[in-house]
């Protein structure tokens, strides 16, 4: 059977790691001098408790080579045929550093890497869909075929109550002479061609859901949707509810944005993403 | 001149003129117009310092006749259309614009023709005043359209009753403009509630006039004279005011400086140089004033000033280059963008905040500063992108930016933006994901969801919508087409205005503070409306001459 590898910017959680049989790479965080293991040594709810309680403001970095090759030679002595599909590489350089890797592991496996151009739901969608594809016995070929067509199918959208932590972390792209921040603006962004690419701004939080919302609706056919959030679970709730039906339930995720991907977005991040139906 | 009869004063009589003539008698006509531009701007219909509709008249023909100048040819067709030309791309304003479609019917009515004579007249009249009334989906009775109408039904009749006399024809046509501006208020409620002729008129009645002096030869009148304005016909309105409104032309000398001295009148001082120059903005206190004023000769602001005490840090810019420096300098930062967004703003405070919006190119200018349609359409030709949308962000300056598209290649889309705010609204809703036209579309959209008020100083004692308003108070105007609330406090006017625009329904209010407002009244202002109302507020620096405030309800 093909595996499937991704990095912990696609918000899959240990335990949908583990129904799903998808391998995650995750990434770090730091407080001060001390490493968390993205969603492992640190989940969602602690690293925002900390964020608020620390008065160091975090900083993320991907684990050493060795992290990746023990991974992927780990997995080389179940199966023939690797598919990684990571963080985009205009995030983050985990695209080169598995390539990289790739060389120069031990055993013959076919290790296919695809660079998701997306992030968050729009990689967990991709992740998730290449693991089903592989427990129906897929071959590496023709998962990795579909990773590749499906990339412009998926849409990320997210809102935020500031753009200050993408700033901080200089992940802001195209979106960068798009901060309104002398006016009260929820900004609404996507992410596009790999970038976070700006698409408008709304002037309340109810507005920027109900953006979200129409965003959703507006597709002919979904075949799979993500929601998550930082810290507003009661927000999510009364989202899922306004998205019920639009999509089989077995294709409807609920997640929470990494801590590692919430060291760049901020703790009021609402986000769906959406693969869109051919 | 081909004379029939003697040749002095009113026994003159033209039988045609060549298109050289026709230039004179335009060029003397504007110079007429020029005379009464202060009482033209007076008679706007709400006593804010307005669109002036003289100065924006007086631009357009300064534009036309400049292109006129540069035309040899002698012909009369020719000349006319130099000038429709010229106008078009000199248009300012609402009055403006009519005027540019003036001389487009006008020319239309001459073609083909060497001279022109009393029947050529009637007929370039009566073009005129088809092409006016075309330029507009709803057209307004009372207003300039009406008076250009009656004036050509008039030419028309007298051109048939003396085919040979063009004096005669103009003098009808001029007399029936002047019967047709005294009657404005009769047609139109708005200008009979605050006791005014319509002053677009008014401005086309007094460059017929002037044509006719230059006709008639009456070199002395058009020197020394000066034109005599039309009172309205209502008995009982108030009369017009003689106090000329505050005219910001957007040209001349920009000047800051610091005077430092002892025991300065700070008040003396305000008053003195408000008779020198516009935008005026003093502050300071007795040993030190800060001065920022606008003025075609800042040698008198200079002299006066050393003689009250000693300058520093003295700054003179000729607007011209400032203009032309700011649009060089936007051009050359921009990166290619997909849809380019040219936006109208006046004020330090909100061409920062328009362009953190992602506005590409800001065209300086609003209220009393209403750009010609050759500034848009430099503008709009110098955005990075083939697709530009346009936000004019004033109600005088939505139909200029209308002209704009037929003379650019570019593809321009106009959000008929009417007020700040709108245009902050359309520019928060622009879709970077979306193509031109779904981008307008939306932006149009997103305007009806924002309700603005602009608060300022009337310039005149007026009535309207049964106030009665008293010269200097705070007035406020909701949407740019209602006057909702007046008194001396503007924390008052404030509230009245935003109780009008029915407050309680709103999510937020945003209040854009401007250069003569203190941030810390603004501030204060807002924390007292949070308060009362219990809605968001927030305040933005906006540096917006003559409005105090703007405030936009979401």
């Amino acid at each position: 059977m093909v595996r499937i590898v991704t990095d912990s910017c696609s918000d899959i959680t240990p335990k949908m790691a583990e129904q799903f049989g998808l391998t995650v790479i995750p990434l770090n965080v730091h407080f001060g001098g001390k490493v968390y293991r993205d969603n492992i040594d640190l989940n969602t709810e602690g690293f925002y408790q900390k964020l608020t309680r620390s008065k160091i403001l975090p900083t993320t970095s991907i684990p050493g080579p060795a992290v990746f090759t023990d991974t992927l030679n780990n997995l080389a002595k179940e199966t023939r045929e690797i598919l990684v599909i990571t963080l985009s590489r205009k995030f983050s350089v985990v695209y080169d550093i598995v390539s990289r890797s790739k060389e120069s592991l031990k055993s013959k496996c076919n290790i296919e890497v695809i660079d998701s151009q997306l992030g968050i739901g729009g990689q967990l969608i991709l992740a998730v869909s290449a693991a089903l594809m592989a427990r129906a016995e897929g071959t590496l070929e023709e998962i990795a075929s579909w990773v590749t067509s499906a990339i412009p199918r998926t849409h990320v959208l997210m809102t935020f109550d500031t753009l200050e932590y993408l700033r901080k972390g200089g992940r802001i792209g195209k979106a960068q002479a798009f901060l309104g921040d002398l006016l009260k603006v929820n900004p609404i962004l996507g992410i596009k061609k790999g970038e976070a690419f700006p698409i408008t701004r709304v002037r309340s939080r109810a507005r920027a859901v109900d953006f979200l919302v129409n965003f959703v609706k507006n597709f002919k056919k979904i075949d799979a949707l993500v929601i998550e959030d930082g810290t507003t679970t009661n927000e999510l709730g009364k989202l899922a509810q306004r998205l019920q039906g639009l999509v089989p339930d077995e294709h409807f995720y609920r997640s929470k944005v990494s801590p590692v991907v919430g060291t760049h977005v901020g703790p009021h991040i609402l986000s769906v993403s959406v693969l869109e139906g051919e | 001149m081909t004379r029939h009869e003697q040749s002095k004063g009113r026994g003159v009589q033209t039988g045609s003129v060549t298109g050289h003539q026709l230039k004179e008698m335009f060029n003397a006509g504007t110079a007429w117009l020029e005379k009464c531009v202060p009482e033209i701007n007076a008679i706007n219909v709400f006593p804010i310092p307005d669109g002036d509709t003289g100065t924006n008249m007086l631009l357009t023909m300064h534009s036309a006749m400049e292109e006129a100048h540069r035309s040899q040819d002698g012909n009369a067709s020719s000349v006319a259309q130099t000038i429709a030309h010229g106008a078009l791309m000199g248009a300012r304003g609402n009055s403006g614009v009519i005027l540019s479609q003036f001389w487009k019917g006008f020319a239309k009515g001459l073609k083909d023709n060497q001279r022109l004579s009393s029947k050529a007249l009637a007929r370039a009249l009566s073009e005129a005043s088809e092409a006016a009334y075309e330029g507009f989906v709803n057209p307004v009775e009372g207003t300039m359209l009406t008076v250009l109408r009656d004036s050509a039904n008039a030419a028309e009749a007298a051109a048939k009753a003396n085919s040979r006399n063009l004096t005669k024809t103009l003098a009808t046509a001029m007399q029936a403009a002047r019967e047709s501006v005294a009657n404005t208020p009769n047609l139109l409620p708005v200008l009979r509630e605050a006791g005014v002729v319509d002053a677009g008129g008014q401005g086309l009645y007094v460059l017929l006039e002037g044509a006719l002096h230059y006709l008639r030869g009456e070199n002395d009148t058009l020197k020394h004279g000066k034109p005599r304005l039309i009172p309205t016909s209502q008995p009982l309105a108030p009369g017009i005011t003689q106090m000329p409104a505050e005219v910001e032309v957007p040209y001349g000398y920009c000047m800051n400086f610091l005077l430092e001295g002892q025991d300065l009148n700070l008040k003396k001082i305000k008053k003195n140089l408000k008779k020198k120059g516009q935008s005026l903005v003093v502050t300071g206190n007795s040993s030190r004033i800060r001065v920022h004023i606008h003025s075609f000769k800042p040698g008198e602001i200079i002299d006066y000033a050393t003689k009250q005490g000693v300058l520093h840090k003295i700054k003179i810019d000729n607007m011209d280059d400032q203009y032309a420096a700011f649009i060089k300098m936007q051009r050359k930062k921009l990166p290619p963008v997909d849809t380019a967004i040219v936006a109208v703003a006046s004020g330090e405070g909100l061409f920062k905040l328009f362009r953190s919006l992602g506005t590409t190119i800001i065209i300086p200018g609003g209220q009393t500063m209403n750009p010609s349609v050759r500034e848009l359409v430099e503008a709009v030709d110098s955005a990075p992108s083939n697709k530009v949308i346009l936000l004019p962000n004033n109600k005088n300056i939505v139909v200029a930016a209308s002209q704009v598209q037929s003379l650019t290649s570019k593809d321009v889309k106009v959000v008929p933006t009417k007020t700040i705010p709108q245009g902050i609204g359309a520019l928060l809703s622009f879709n970077y994901d979306m193509d031109l036209e779904n981008n307008a579309s939306a932006m149009a959209e997103a305007l009806n969801r924002v309700k603005s008020i602009e608060i300022t100083k009337a310039v005149r004692k007026s009535q309207i919508n049964g106030m009665n308003i008293k010269k200097g108070e705070f007035i406020a105007v909701l949407d740019d087409n209602e006057l909702v609330a007046n008194g001396k406090k503007v924390k008052d006017v404030i509230t009245n205005a935003l109780e009008k625009a029915d407050v309680k329904n709103a999510e937020l209010v945003s209040i854009y503070y401007g250069a003569e407002t203190k941030p810390a009244e603004a501030r204060k202002i807002a924390d007292e409306i949070q308060n009362e109302f219990s809605v968001e507020v927030e305040t933005v620096q906006g540096d917006q001459p003559y409005y105090n405030y703007i405030i936009s309800l979401e």
